[in-house]
C-alpha cells in the first residue's frame, strides 16, 4: 500500500513537470493559433541558454550570480521569441493552419541544427538551481526538485488562467486564437499577439527546463519531452490552460503505474506506449481533449 | 501553361500526361541514361542513387497523404521501417522479391489504417497527433517484443534478393530495382489526382464538410489516403532493407519523418513534380554540404563532423520557411513558370 501510495506521488510529480512542458504549448497555441511542434526544441534551446549564463559563464572565467543568470536567461527568452515571431510568423500570418504547422515542422529541424552548431552535440552537467534532495512525508519520500516544480506549476497555472479570462490583453489573445482574419479586423493587433505568445511559451519551457533538468545533465536528447508533453497538452485540451497540469496528472500517474506494474510483464514497452495509448482513446471520445473548445463548423 | 499547337481529336489524345513529340522524346532520353548510368557511375554514386529512389519513393507516398488529400502524416519514416522490417522478416522466412515487397507494403498499408481509424472522429492536427504516436510506438514496439520475432535491439539481417536466379544485392541490380519501383511511384503519382479517387483525395483536402455534402464518403477517403501512402512507405522500405542488409529500429526515426516532410515541402505539396524535385534537390543540397564538410575537417580546423550534420538540418529548416514563406508552392511551381517563359519566349509572360 505505502508502495502504491509513493508510485502514485511520483508519478503526480513527473506528470506536472510534463504538465509544465504542455503549458508552454498551450500557450502557444492560446495566443496565436500556432500548433507548435518544436515545443522540445524550445526547451532544449531555454535550457542551453540558462547553461551558457550560469555554468557556462563561470566556465569561461565570467562568474554570474545565480540571480543575475536566471534574469539574462529570460531577457534571452524575450529575444528569441520575438524573433521567431519576427522572421517566422509574421510573414504567414493569416496562413492556412496547415502552413503553420509545417512552420513548426522548419523550427524544428532548424533549431534542431542551430543549437547543435552553436553549443555542440556534447552533453553538459547542469548547475543545482533548486535544492536537491527528498522531503520525508511520514512513509512517504518527495523529490524536493521536483516538488517545488509541481507547486511552481498550479501556480503558474492559476496565474496563466486568470491573465487569459481575466485581463484585456488575455481576451485580445483569446481573439486570435480564435481566428486570425476576425481578429485583426476588429483590431486586435496578431503580431503583437503571436510576440507575447512566443516569448511567454519560451519563458515557461525554460521554466519547465530548470525544473526539469537542474543539477542534471543536458543534451540534445532532451527535446523528446516536447513530444511526451505533446499528448498531455492534447488530452486537456488544446485551448485549456488548467486542463493541462491535469492532463500531465492523469498521464504521469498511469505512466508511473505502468512501468511499476506492467513494465515487467511486457518487456519495458507499457510505460512507453501508454501517454500514446490514452491520447487516441480520449480522441475517440472526446475530439477536443477534456477542456477544449467545441469547434463549430459551418459551410 | 500548355504548348500551342495541341488540340485534341479524341479522348485518349487528351488524356496523355506528356502532349508533345518533344517531351516525350526528352522523357525517353532521361530514362536511356538512367537506365545506361551503371555502365559508367561508381559504385557509390550508384549508392546514393539508389538511396535517392527510395526516399523519392517514401515521399511520392507523402505527395499522396499529404499533397493530395491533406492529411499531415509525420509518422512516414516509422512506416518505412515497418516495411523494412517486413521484408527482413519474409526474406528471412525464404520468401523471394516479388512476393516480398507487395508484402511489405500491404502490412505497412494495414499498419497505417490502424492509426488513420481515428479519422471517424477527429480531424486536422489531432489527426496528425495520432500519426506522431505511431512514429513514437514503433522503436518502443520493435524493441520490446521478443528478440526472435524482430531483432529487438540487435536488429535483424535480410537475405540477398534474387529474381529468377539473378542476384540484385549488388550495387547495379539494387540501382536497377530502385530505378524499377521509383518509375512506378512517379507514375502512379501522375496519374492519381486524374483518377476518381485522386479527385475525391482533391476534394476533402479543400475542405472535408463540402466533401460530404458532396456525397463523397470523407472518412474512408482519408483512410484510403493513408493506406496509399503507406503502400508506398512499404516499397522505399522493402528497398531500404535489400540495401541495408540489416535493418534496426535506429534508422527510422522522428526526425527521418520530419526530413521527408520537409522535403515535399521544398518540392511543392500541389503537383506531382513536387516530390521529385525536392527529393533531388535536397540530395544535391546535403551532398554539397557532406563534400565541403570533408573538406574542412580534412583542412584540419576544429569543426567536428556533427557539425555537418547540424549545418544541413539548419539549411534545410531554412529552404522550408523560404518555400512556406516566399513560394509556398515550392520548386515545382518555379519549374512550371520557368517552362511557361521559355515555350514563350521572345515575349513576357502575362
Amino acid at each position: 500500500m505505502i508502495n502504491l501510495i509513493q508510485i502514485l506521488i511520483e508519478g503526480a510529480l513527473v506528470g506536472l513537470v510534463y504538465g509544465l512542458v504542455a503549458i508552454s504549448f498551450v500557450v502557444i497555441y492560446r495566443a496565436s493559433k500556432i500548433i507548435n511542434l518544436a515545443q522540445g526544441e524550445v526547451v532544449v534551446v531555454g535550457a542551453f541558454l540558462l547553461w551558457t549564463f550560469t555554468a557556462g559563464a563561470a566556465a569561461a572565467g565570467y562568474p554570474i550570480p545565480l540571480a543575475l543568470g536566471l534574469l539574462l536567461t529570460f531577457a534571452g527568452c524575450v529575444a528569441f521569441g520575438w524573433t521567431v515571431e519576427r522572421t517566422i510568423f509574421r510573414p504567414l500570418i493569416g496562413q492556412s493552419a496547415f502552413t503553420i504547422f509545417m512552420a513548426g515542422v522548419a523550427l524544428l529541424i532548424l533549431l534542431r541544427g542551430l543549437t547543435q552548431l552553436i553549443w555542440g552535440a556534447q552533453s553538459r552537467s547542469m548547475p543545482v538551481i533548486l535544492p536537491e534532495g527528498a522531503l520525508q512525508l511520514g512513509p512517504f519520500l518527495l523529490n524536493t526538485r521536483l516538488l517545488i516544480g509541481a507547486v511552481f506549476t498550479v501556480v503558474l497555472t492559476i496565474a496563466l488562467h486568470a491573465f487569459f479570462t481575466r485581463s484585456r490583453l488575455g481576451l485580445r489573445l483569446a481573439a486570435v486564437a480564435e481566428d486570425h482574419t476576425t481578429a485583426h479586423s476588429l483590431g486586435v493587433s496578431v503580431r503583437q499577439a503571436i510576440a507575447v505568445a512566443w516569448i511567454l511559451g519560451t519563458m515557461v519551457a525554460t521554466a519547465a527546463a530548470v525544473v526539469l533538468l537542474s543539477g542534471s545533465i543536458l543534451s540534445l536528447e532532451v527535446a523528446v519531452i516536447g513530444f511526451k508533453a505533446l499528448p498531455v497538452a492534447l488530452l486537456g485540451g488544446l485551448e485549456s490552460i488548467r486542463g493541462a497540469p491535469l492532463a500531465g496528472l492523469i498521464i504521469g500517474i498511469f505512466e508511473a503505474l505502468a512501468s511499476a506494474y506492467l513494465d515487467p510483464l511486457t518487456n519495458g514497452a507499457a510505460s512507453g506506449l501508454l501517454p500514446y495509448a490514452a491520447m487516441i482513446a480520449v480522441l475517440l471520445i472526446r475530439p477536443y481533449g477534456l477542456f477544449g473548445w467545441r469547434r463549430i463548423e459551418r459551410l | 501553361m500548355r504548348p500551342t499547337g495541341i488540340w485534341h481529336a479524341s479522348y485518349a489524345t487528351e488524356a496523355r500526361v506528356l502532349e508533345t513529340v518533344r517531351s516525350r522524346l526528352w522523357l525517353s532520353l532521361f530514362g536511356a541514361v538512367l537506365l545506361g548510368l551503371p555502365l559508367m557511375a561508381s559504385p557509390w554514386m550508384l549508392g546514393e542513387l539508389t538511396n535517392l529512389f527510395i526516399t523519392l519513393i517514401a515521399v511520392c507516398g507523402l505527395y499522396v497523404t499529404v499533397g493530395m488529400a491533406g492529411q499531415i502524416n509525420i509518422a512516414q519514416s516509422a512506416f518505412v521501417g515497418v516495411g523494412a522490417f517486413t521484408a527482413a522478416k519474409l526474406s528471412n522466412m525464404g520468401a523471394p522479391v516479388w512476393a516480398v515487397i507487395p508484402a511489405a507494403a500491404l502490412i505497412t498499408g494495414a499498419v497505417s489504417v490502424l492509426f488513420a481509424l481515428p479519422a471517424a472522429r477527429v480531424k486536422g492536427f489531432y489527426l496528425a497527433l495520432t500519426t506522431l504516436a505511431a512514429q513514437v510506438m514503433f522503436p518502443i514496439v520493435i524493441l520490446a517484443l521478443p528478440m526472435s520475432w524482430l531483432g529487438g535491439l540487435v536488429g535483424m539481417p535480410v537475405m540477398p534478393p534474387v529474381l529468377f536466379g539473378l542476384n540484385l544485392g549488388t550495387p547495379s541490380g539494387l540501382y536497377f530495382l530502385g530505378l524499377a519501383f521509383a518509375a512506378l511511384a512517379v507514375w502512379t503519382t501522375y496519374n492519381l489526382p486524374r483518377s476518381r479517387i485522386g479527385r475525391a483525395f482533391r476534394t476533402v483536402h479543400d475542405n472535408d464538410s463540402a466533401a460530404g455534402v458532396m456525397g463523397i464518403p470523407v472518412t474512408r477517403i482519408k483512410i484510403e489516403a493513408f493506406f496509399a501512402g503507406a503502400l508506398y512507405a512499404g516499397v522505399a522500405g522493402a528497398i531500404l532493407a535489400y540495401m541495408l542488409q540489416f535493418v534496426t529500429v535506429s534508422s527510422f526515426t522522428l526526425f527521418a519523418s520530419v526530413w521527408y516532410l520537409g522535403m515535399l515541402i521544398v518540392g511543392g505539396l500541389h503537383s506531382p513534380l513536387g516530390p521529385i524535385l525536392g527529393v533531388v534537390f535536397v540530395t544535391l543540397v546535403q551532398e554539397g554540404l557532406h563534400t565541403a564538410g570533408n573538406a574542412i575537417l580534412q583542412s584540419g580546423s576544429g569543426l567536428g563532423g556533427g557539425a555537418v550534420f547540424a549545418a544541413s538540418s539548419l539549411v534545410l529548416g531554412l529552404c522550408i520557411l523560404a518555400a512556406l514563406i516566399f513560394e509556398p508552392r515550392g520548386l515545382a511551381h518555379i519549374w512550371h513558370q520557368l517552362m511557361t517563359a521559355f515555350r514563350l519566349w521572345p515575349f513576357p509572360r502575362n
